[in-house]
């Protein structure tokens, strides 16, 4: 009995309404009323730091935000809702902010944007929370920042990877990529390539079509600034490959045949999470590994249980060995933060981008709301562009209205070495008795 | 030349996974009337058991096929019993598999978090193996799921139009009640027949897990190839699932080393589209158990 076609379009008509609404939260939460998962940082006076603390008091201060933690963002959200959990704990285990304690009012926003605006709405709005922080993803910050923006409210946030977008006089990211790593970051990986005396005569472009990924190897639409490619073609290399490839490939098979083809020196994969992984595995099934390789945002993880993955380099701003590891509180802070990745049962526990930029954020409030005195935004937004903050994992930080409040691009390069990420450029900040391997005739 | 070779073979080869993740869902929908969005979760619940017990017990992740695919099965079975005592028609079963789909996958995200899984390749020989003609590549782990694809393919139709289990199918399919006439147990043939459909599931699960890094969100994307796949193939036409999966494993890999990668989800959708305009009923319609 075969089912009559109009009721099959129809059938069919549904399940693609159930897979728009299954996309946006990879189906792992409801999607009629968004979730009130709330996060109260304790205050319980279970304190085990050894210096004298006074105990919060007062009514909490509230800091509303939201984070990827179902959805496709998620893998990294929930990186994100470990480290501010420490923080909060670690801030009221330390006396709080302003003497008060400190409570996360986190919702999920589920990876869509759209969500994201509505739960700041609410947030402000109904909740009246305090403070915001910012949530994670390009989208769900670009979507957040405006409605903190209608309401005045000072924004930090992690890692928003569309910098020229973004004017709002108080918003400030915690992500020292620079208001143009569309120039810088790629100037990083060839200054890099450069230093070893041996530089890529070829070099291949494998790019995702994200928007933050398109404009790091692009540069911003309308503009003829920078872009990886722009950039390499400057230095005399040759583009032999430049490929976009849509951010839900799972099929890496005809791209890894393409870059055999192309055969470049170095190969930028200007993607995210597990593109790079997926694409090396596709290149080894068929006997194929370029002599160098660049990944732009990869999930570190994976790339690490990768074959054929030594070798390959990505941009960082910390990474726990030396010099980062110098000052003991990064050590006492990450080994807080290893411990909340690994009881949320995330497999990768080292502090890197994401954690290190997460904890800079909260570090943004906390120092603006403990200037200002008060949780006046205006004042906060002031001591904040007046004052810079210090940063455990970033060092200090002068925040530039010029330039939309980012400042200096301090992306390092790291790359995969006896089964590890190091530092290896610049060489200040290389992990000890470590460098740069790169050799195009490997 | 050898580029567009190795693109053919792959999308060949990457079709026969395709196929391999449609035929369940293909012989629900077409034999039992159950539009199995749950089919998702299920391949997906299956790489993460595959991830566990290859990472906990260093198991071979091909041989935990042995495991999965018995346990699959009963879930499977278990599950139309249940949809048997609910009554479920096609529309209601969308919703109620649905619902399962978001069961499982927050129970995946509750048990493994969202973050990326992947065997490493200590315990995954397969995921680089290839096996060479000339400079074209053919992946071990993917070869094997074609293989599986095949059998299973070719074993389906052999059963549902060679034995009486599968005379019994294809009556059900047509009319439950002047099958129960003729002596047939709906009920049983439907539970077995839901057994087998998970069972594929949970293999496909394996070849996800061997080929490729896993988290949550994965199944999703699947939606799309998938049911292009099942509606290309025809509804319950196993050798239709799997030209169809050939057919859009080709058309992806060819247009990806001729247009670009971005144009690989363009052609498969022209392809759906084409064919619901064309062939509504599928590739192959002939062999349909519909």
């Amino acid at each position: 009995m075969k089912a009559p076609r109009r009721r099959r379009y129809l059938i069919l008509i549904t399940v693609l309404a159930l897979i728009a609404a299954a996309c946006g939260g990879d189906g792992t939460t409801e999607t009629t009323a968004p979730p009130d998962t709330e996060t109260t940082a304790p205050s319980d006076g279970e304190t085990t730091t050894s210096e004298e603390m006074e105990e919060p008091s007062g009514e909490p201060i509230r800091i509303g935000g939201t984070l990827a933690l179902t959805g496709v963002l998620a893998a990294t959200g929930i990186i994100h809702e470990a480290v501010g959990e420490v923080f909060v704990e670690r801030l009221n285990e330390q006396g709080g902010l302003l003497g008060r304690p400190v409570e996360w009012v986190l919702l999920d926003d589920e990876s869509v944007p759209d969500q994201s605006a509505a739960a700041y709405e609410r947030l402000i709005t109904e909740d009246e929370v305090d403070l915001v922080i910012g949530p994670y993803g390009t989208g769900n910050i670009t979507s957040a920042m405006a409605v903190a923006e209608r309401y005045g409210y000072v924004f930090p946030h992690h890692t928003a990877s569309l910098t020229y977008a973004y004017n709002y006089a108080c918003h400030f990211s915690s992500w020292s990529t620079g208001l143009h790593p569309n120039i810088t970051n790629p100037n990083l990986i060839y200054d890099a390539l450069e230093s070893t005396g041996t530089p890529p005569e070829t070099i291949g472009f494998v790019v995702n079509e994200f928007p933050g990924t398109m404009f790091i190897a692009y540069g911003q639409d309308g503009t003829d600034e920078g872009g990886a490619v722009a950039l390499a073609e400057d230095r005399g290399w040759d583009v032999v490959l430049d490929l976009t490839f849509p951010t839900a490939t799972s099929d890496w098979a005809p791209i890894a045949a393409q870059i055999r083809d192309a055969d470049p020196d170095f190969l930028y994969i200007a993607g995210l999470g597990v593109n790079a992984s997926q694409l090396i595995t596709a290149m080894q099934a068929i006997d194929y590994s370029p002599a160098g390789m660049f990944s732009q945002w990869p999930a570190p993880g994976p790339l690490l249980q990768t074959e054929g993955a030594d070798g390959i380099m990505s941009v960082t701003v910390f990474e726990e060995h030396p010099p980062f590891t110098d000052d003991p509180e990064a050590v006492e802070v990450s080994a807080l933060i290893n411990q909340a990745l690994a009881d949320a049962g995330i497999p990768y526990t080292k502090v890197e981008t994401q954690a290190a930029a997460s904890w800079t954020a909260w570090e943004y409030l906390q120092q603006a709301a403990e200037g200002a005195g008060s949780l006046d935004q205006e004042a906060m937004c002031d001591w904040l562009l007046e004052n810079g903050v210090d940063t455990l994992y970033q060092g200090h930080i002068d925040f530039r209205p010029d330039e939309q409040n980012y400042f200096e691009d301090l992306s390092k390069l790291k790359q995969i070495q006896d089964g590890d990420w190091w530092v290896v450029y610049p060489e200040e900040f290389a992990a000890p008795d470590r460098s740069l391997i790169f050799s195009p005739d490997e | 030349m050898e580029l567009i070779s190795q693109g053919i073979v792959s999308g060949v080869l990457i079709g026969g996974l395709y196929a391999l993740m449609s035929l369940g869902l293909s012989l629900s929908w077409g034999a039992l009337k159950i539009i199995n969005l749950a089919h998702f979760s299920f391949i997906l619940l299956s790489a993460y058991l595959v991830y566990q017990m290859s990472v906990s017990y260093s198991l071979d992740p091909l041989l935990t096929a042995l495991i999965v695919v018995p346990l699959f099965f009963v879930v499977g079975a278990a599950m139309q019993v249940f949809f048997h005592k609910v009554q479920v028609d096609e529309f209601k079963s969308l919703i109620i598999t649905f619902g399962i789909f978001i069961i499982l996958q927050s129970l995946i995200r509750t048990i493994w978090s969202a973050d990326f899984r992947r065997i490493g390749s200590e315990l995954n020989p397969y995921e680089t193996q290839s096996i060479f003609v000339g400079r074209i590549a053919l992946p071990v782990s993917q070869l094997i799921a074609f293989g599986a694809a095949v059998l299973i393919a070719v074993g389906m139709s052999l059963l549902l139009s060679r034995t009486y289990f599968g005379k019994a199918v294809r009556a059900v399919a047509q009319d439950r009640d002047m099958a129960r006439a003729f002596g047939v147990d709906p009920r049983r043939v439907a539970v077995i027949l839901s057994g087998l459909t998970t069972a594929f599931s949970a293999l496909a699960g394996v070849f996800i897990a061997v080929g490729q890094t896993i988290f949550p969100g994965l199944a999703v994307g699947w939606f799309g190839v998938v049911f292009s796949v099942v509606i290309l193939g025809g509804l319950g036409n196993t050798l239709g699932t799997l030209t169809a999966g050939v057919v859009v494993g080709v058309a992806n890999g060819a247009a990806s080393v001729t247009w670009g990668p971005l144009a690989a989800p363009l052609v498969t959708f022209l392809i759906l589209i084409a064919a619901l305009l064309f062939r509504p009923d599928g590739l192959l319609t002939k062999r349909s158990v519909a």
